[in-house]
């Protein structure tokens, strides 16, 4: 504590991010800039493209792109892609264990899930705690789960006119048909608890279905500009609208079942990895229950951020203002210039770019892939997803300190907004290396 | 699921000053699609008032209303049903069952919206089904001094009409609903 100056390793020119400017377009290739653990300049063999034939074809994933995690260990370039590749296998074998080790499986997933493997959607479920362990339960915990949103969706996305219509035909009440040909006044009922539509009672089912309006033109509203770039959420194609209509129903039902906070703005971000990789799991009896498997998944991922959405609790000790400014503190221990560079001289106040990347889980900062893989070591890690984000969000600082320090306000916060892409292995390597209380 | 609010025979100002304040608190924009006013409204305050409501506004004319360049009657189509509207001051006997039910099979309407008598009827016969909301103000008619106030919400949810009945009595607002369908093979054109 009470370092000042940058730790050495730092100082190695290996940290500056114009390695960015050699991943243009950070998909299929392996960049070929040297970001090697070692401070030696190796030069990096591409790895073979198309990726060995012991690989299943890929996941219909956007980009799939050779996820190489730098392990620990010191691997000269050539075993990189052997390393995958038995990663892949040890992914593999963990899952397929009667009782699985999440320990174990955290481990090897904080490296990176190789998209190819189509294990990606299996291995979310475990690590957010929506698979048991033992796989014996699976089947069963499942189905349960599955048939309690079902439930959840008769019983919130119906309208009051239904509903009503519903009621009416369990109890056998005779309507009085305009077909039968008789002449007469029209028989009167009466109504009971105040269920007319034009009801202010809090009870009413018509009153709180107007509430609920204008929070679901809301969700209905962000659902439509969920990534608009991706077929699979934008467009005219049945299939994007199949997947808007699921996405919408989720929060719908989210919003409902936790009135405290409701729908916020930017859950459809935090949403939509989630859908999309259950999507498209291999496994069809899964993907047909994408929609299920993701609104689980959803509130058990938003249960420890939902203190960042409740804008009540934004100067509290949980809220979003204390996150951002763990983030400050954690960006001081590492790297003091830094700090005092940006929010002292340069006035870059971290709310205005922290914001974003720590309420929306980095989702809106890289590309759709690369986000997919920072999600897996957040969601693998120990320490829980929040303490991760922090680092991953402190190295994405470090990794372009040298235009941050060169930078005056103007320049740092459209960097800073605008976060130029790089190699996320990199990245997630100097994440992992600020772990741990004592710096360096 | 469309919310029809059918309305009329307020006679402000000349027979009441405005709707009773339990109406009104019940009575706010958002909720109803469309509204059918059978006329004697009589001012244009009270057209505004009713237009902030919902905008799909349609009156006919009765025979104190200061805008003369509303309709006789007026027909429309809300899902699956034909809705017929007029005043019924034209209709002699006046509230006489049998000529209102001539007047629906002349528009060729499912359900028949008429006002005039401020008495709350919904009736059905062959042809169709008559509703009249009565006063929403209770103002005095042309027949009685005894008139309560009242209005009529129509859910019109596919083929089937649940009719929610608002009266207030002795001071309290009491609701009723009424419920039928039509058969979807009706002669009636669509």
């Amino acid at each position: 504590m009470g370092k000042k100056g940058v730790p050495d390793w730092l100082n190695s020119s290996l940290w500056s991010s114009s390695s960015a400017s050699a991943a243009p377009c950070p998909v299929d290739r392996f960049p070929r800039s040297p970001p090697a653990p070692k401070p030696e300049a190796p030069t990096r063999a591409p790895i073979p493209e198309p990726p060995p034939p012991s690989r299943p074809p890929p996941a219909p994933v956007e980009a799939p792109r050779p996820s190489s995690g730098t392990p620990p260990e010191d691997p000269s370039p050539s075993r990189l892609a052997q390393e995958e590749v038995s990663r892949q296998s040890q992914l593999l074998a963990e899952i397929s264990k009667k009782v699985v080790n999440i320990g174990e499986l955290r481990r090897l997933a904080s490296q990176g899930i190789p998209d190819g493997a189509g294990i990606r959607s299996t291995i979310w479920k475990l690590l957010l705690g929506y698979l048991p362990n033992d796989h014996e339960f699976w089947v069963q915990e499942l189905d349960r789960k599955r048939a309690q949103y079902k439930d959840f969706k008769e019983e919130f996305l119906v309208n009051p006119s239904e509903m009503a219509r519903k009621l009416e035909e369990s109890t056998g009440h005779k309507n009085g048909g305009m077909e039968s040909g008789g002449c007469g006044f029209l028989m009167r009922s009466e109504i009971t608890h105040d269920e007319h539509p034009l009801s202010l009672g809090k009870t009413s089912v018509w009153n709180q279905f107007f509430q609920d309006t204008e929070t679901i033109e809301q969700i209905d509203r962000d659902v439509k500009r969920t990534h608009p770039d991706m077929h699979f959420f934008s467009g005219d194609t049945s299939l994007a609208k199949s997947n808007q209509e699921a996405l919408r129903h989720i929060l719908i039902i989210f919003a409902k079942l936790n009135p405290g906070i409701r729908y916020v703005q930017g859950m459809n971000e935090v949403l939509a990895p989630l859908f999309y990789v259950f999507r498209n799991d291999p496994d069809q009896n899964n993907a047909a229950y994408a929609e299920a498997d993701a609104f689980f998944c959803f509130v058990e991922l938003l249960s420890g951020f939902r203190d960042n959405f409740c804008q009540k609790l934004d100067n509290s000790v949980v809220g979003i203002r204390s996150t951002i400014a763990k983030l400050s503190e954690l960006l001081k221990k590492h790297d003091g210039e830094l700090w005092r560079h940006l929010e002292i001289t340069t006035k870059v106040n971290p709310q205005f770019y922290a914001f974003r990347w720590i309420t929306l889980l980095l989702t809106q900062e890289f590309n759709f892939a690369d986000s997919l893989h920072i999600w897996d070591t957040l969601l693998s890690d120990p320490e829980g997803p929040q303490e991760t984000l922090l680092r991953v969000c402190c190295a994405m600082l470090i990794l372009v300190r040298r235009r941050l320090l060169a930078g005056d306000f103007t320049s740092n916060l459209k960097l800073l907004q605008n976060y130029p892409s790089t190699n996320i292995s990199h990245l997630l390597y100097v994440a992992n290396k600020l772990r741990g209380s004592s710096a360096g | 699921m469309v919310l029809v609010l059918a309305i009329g025979d307020l006679h402000i100002p000349h027979r009441a000053p405005d709707l009773p304040a339990k109406f009104k608190s019940m009575l706010v924009p958002g909720k109803i699609q469309h509204i059918l006013c059978t006329g004697n409204l009589c001012i244009k305050e009270v057209h505004d008032y009713l237009k902030s409501l919902s905008p799909d506004l349609h009156i006919t004319r009765g025979e104190y209303d200061e805008d003369v360049r509303y309709p006789e009657n007026k027909t429309l189509m809300i899902g699956q049903f034909k809705l017929g509207l007029c005043h019924g001051h034209q209709i002699v006997p006046w509230g006489d069952l049998d000529s209102l039910a001539m007047l629906q099979r002349q528009l060729d309407v499912d359900i028949l919206v008429t006002g005039h008598t401020h008495q709350f009827k919904a009736y059905k016969h062959e042809g169709g089904v008559v509703i009249n909301p009565g006063s929403a103000t209770g103002a005095y008619s042309s027949i009685t001094y005894d008139v309560n106030p009242s209005f009529v919400l129509m859910d019109i949810d596919g083929l089937r009409v649940v009719v929610y009945v608002y009266e207030l009595i002795d001071g309290e607002v009491k609701v009723d609903k009424i419920d039928f369908k039509k058969t979807a093979t009706t002669q009636s054109a669509h």
